[in-house]
């Protein structure tokens, strides 16, 4: 099996000869875009807590019409999405795409530019949502001007990391550019049709390009960016090169061409054509050879290294994200068959499903990252391994608490909106202990989102630590 | 030809988009054209092709009370979607008469689109004439006094505001009533 080719990695070791070169980078970039990032994840953590309170207590805040629940959820969704995950991989990208191309970031500054601006984007948005400024499209909730600023700084990140892979020293570019090339390119188009395309369009034909872009979204900016991540730390911690590049090859470009026909599996049973219902389930179903083949090259890179995964927390991160992302991904495609649809759609599963992919998988990716990222771009060392440890476990056990109380409430949900007789009310009354436990599991997630702005935070503030041999290894 | 994507940058680009733009297209531009009825208005004046009646857009005092609920969040919550599943029709019904299911031709007036993904509240595609104004005044002040175990917020600042909450019941009376599917059109006001 041809082995890929990661620049550092040769002979089964991570070699420590190029090493030395990481002095040329200064990650400035890298750097504000991961720091402002976790900052954002505890920010909207407290939201995401008071609207799993909110289920509980419906009544509390409830005279403030800047903190009524459908006023906070844009802010916990687009939050999560664009002001933790989605900048925390995009410093990430500004981290490994120079160290893959062996030469610098591009252009430092131009990157900066773009942290900042992104800055701007996220405290308007934390702003402008609770005031009642919605668009109305789910993962499109981001006012016009907003929206703007975030295609211009897309393209400042795009502009940088396309002329630093333009340059680069290496020929062949390993799996990770692919992805992150991907993703730059799919997000410029996916994120303008939900976004903009739209205003063009009503009803049916609007739900459906609303419906391709959050699906997207997650599959064709979230999933590439988040692989992209993975494929570079899993080969980097378990010390050994990427099983196959083949299989790295079959796994992306059946990605790039089967996710994007699967948006009207959101609509099943819906105000939408039929045939069109088919087509997306149809593809829903292909969707599992990306994700299959994907999975198995890790395990695959994974084989003998298991008993790394003990001491080292963020490989812990990142398998654990593995295994939620199969996982997620077999869920999926089982939600789009008609039969299974008809009980889960529209129930609270559903938030149990797309927490697993977004927490559980890609968010898991992106701390392991950051874990791993920020003691050395500091020339540090992390700040504390038991607090890494806590952090992981606060995580997983909130998150599991989190997924499958609500499978279970959401199954539970949906068998008895089956029967009509039950009437609506007493489906929400039966749904309060799963509420309860969601909340409580929450307050883990945030100990564990707590414990990881610390953590991170203490690590860059304690200063160098490493002594100058230590600090080029 | 994909083998040697990963050796130029130019080349992998071009099949990025490629591969991309073949299901990106077919399935956002072209259904619309081959489905006619996602942009012709309801219209029916046969009773044996099921419930008769007419899409008209909306008045401006509706649109003002749409731009409420989607301010609002409210479609977080509901959906606006009769499905095609028994128990949806019967579910979304009102005294003893089942819900017609949504067509697409029933929102060609909508943007944004209100069809939402979550229940957490009970589907509205009908509710336009189920309940009077007196009633959805006393629910939107405190859900709790109507309905026992509900979990929706409280809106006194809607309640509270005589012209908003006009334009809000009125829009919420115009939901699924372009189908007149009530018999002898026993609607609340």
């Amino acid at each position: 099996m041809a082995e890929a080719v990661q620049p550092g990695i040769t002979g089964g070791k991570v070699s420590e000869t190029l090493r030395p070169a990481e002095s040329i980078h200064q990650d400035t970039t890298a750097k504000w875009f991961l720091l402002s990032s976790i900052s954002y994840f505890f920010v909207v953590g407290i939201v995401a807590l008071t609207i799993a309170a909110k289920f509980v207590w419906p009544q509390l805040l409830g005279s403030v019409q800047y903190l009524t629940y459908g006023r906070l959820r844009p802010l916990h969704v687009n939050g999560m999405l664009f002001g933790w995950l989605l900048p925390a991989d995009m410093g990430l990208a500004y981290y490994l795409v120079p160290r893959l191309c062996g030469v610098k970031l591009w252009n430092e500054k131009l990157g900066v530019a773009t942290a900042i601006l992104w800055n701007v984007i996220v405290l308007g948005a934390v702003v402008m949502l609770p005031m009642g400024m919605n668009k109305g499209w789910e993962y499109a909730e981001l006012p016009l001007p907003l929206v703007a600023l975030v295609v211009v700084a897309w393209v400042m990140f795009g502009i940088n990391i396309f002329a630093t892979i333009g340059q680069r020293k290496y020929e062949q570019m390993y799996v990770s550019l692919w992805y992150i090339m991907g993703c730059i390119l799919w997000t410029a188009f996916v994120y303008v049709t939900g976004n903009v395309a739209v205003y063009f369009t009503t009803g049916t034909n609007q739900a459906n390009l609303n419906w391709m872009y959050v699906h997207n979204a997650v599959g064709l900016i979230f999933t590439p960016i988040g692989l992209a991540i993975a494929y570079y730390f899993i080969p980097r911690a378990s010390g050994a090169p990427l099983f196959s590049h083949k299989l790295s090859m079959v796994g992306f470009w059946s990605l790039a061409f089967v996710y994007v026909w699967t948006g009207a599996h959101h609509m099943l049973h819906g105000p939408i054509s039929q045939w069109l219902q088919t087509i997306a389930i149809t593809f829903s179903l292909m969707l599992l050879i990306p994700v299959w083949t994907v999975v198995y090259n890790f395990f695959a890179t994974m084989k003998g290294q298991w008993h790394l995964l003990g001491a080292n927390v963020p490989l812990k991160f990142t398998m654990s994200g593995v295994v939620f992302y199969l996982l997620t991904c077999f869920q999926g495609p089982m939600h789009s068959l008609r039969s299974v649809n008809a009980i889960v759609s529209k129930t609270d599963w559903i938030p149990g499903h797309a927490h697993m992919a977004l927490l559980g998988c890609f968010s898991f990716f992106a701390i392991a990252g950051a874990h791993y990222v920020i003691p050395r771009m500091f020339h540090t060392e992390l700040h504390s391994e038991a607090l890494a440890n806590w952090c992981f476990w606060l995580f997983m056990i909130g998150g599991l608490g989190f997924f499958v109380t609500l499978w279970l409430g959401g199954f539970w949900q949906g068998w008895q909106w089956n029967n009509p007789s039950i009437p609506f009310i007493d489906t929400v009354v039966a749904l309060k202990p799963v509420w309860t436990v969601r909340f409580f599991s929450g307050i883990l997630m945030f100990g564990g989102i707590t414990t990881f702005l610390y953590n991170m935070m203490a690590t860059v503030l304690g200063g160098p630590k490493t002594t100058t041999a230590k600090a080029a290894a | 030809m994909l083998g040697k994507t990963d050796k130029s940058a130019i080349g992998f680009v071009v099949a990025a988009l490629i591969f991309f733009f073949i299901g990106g297209l077919l399935t956002t531009v072209v259904p619309p054209m081959v489905d006619k009825s996602w942009s012709k208005p309801f219209e029916n004046n046969d009773p044996s092709k099921g419930p008769t009646g007419k899409l008209r857009p909306y008045t401006e005092l509706e649109l003002k009370g749409r731009a409420i609920y989607v301010k609002e969040g409210c479609w977080y919550c509901h959906t606006q979607q009769t499905r095609t599943i028994y128990a949806d029709t019967i579910r979304y019904g009102w005294k003893g008469v089942p819900s017609p299911i949504s067509t697409p031709d029933e929102f060609v007036y909508d943007s944004p689109h209100m069809f939402g993904t979550k229940r957490t509240g009970p589907d509205l595609s009908r509710v336009g004439g189920k309940y009077d104004t007196q009633w959805h005044h006393t629910h939107f002040r405190n859900p709790r006094d109507l309905v026992k175990g509900s979990v929706m917020p409280p809106f006194p600042w809607i309640a509270d505001n005589p012209d908003d909450f006009t334009a809000l019941v009125a829009y919420i009376q115009t939901l699924g009533r372009a189908k007149n599917w009530r018999p002898d059109n026993d609607y609340e006001k």
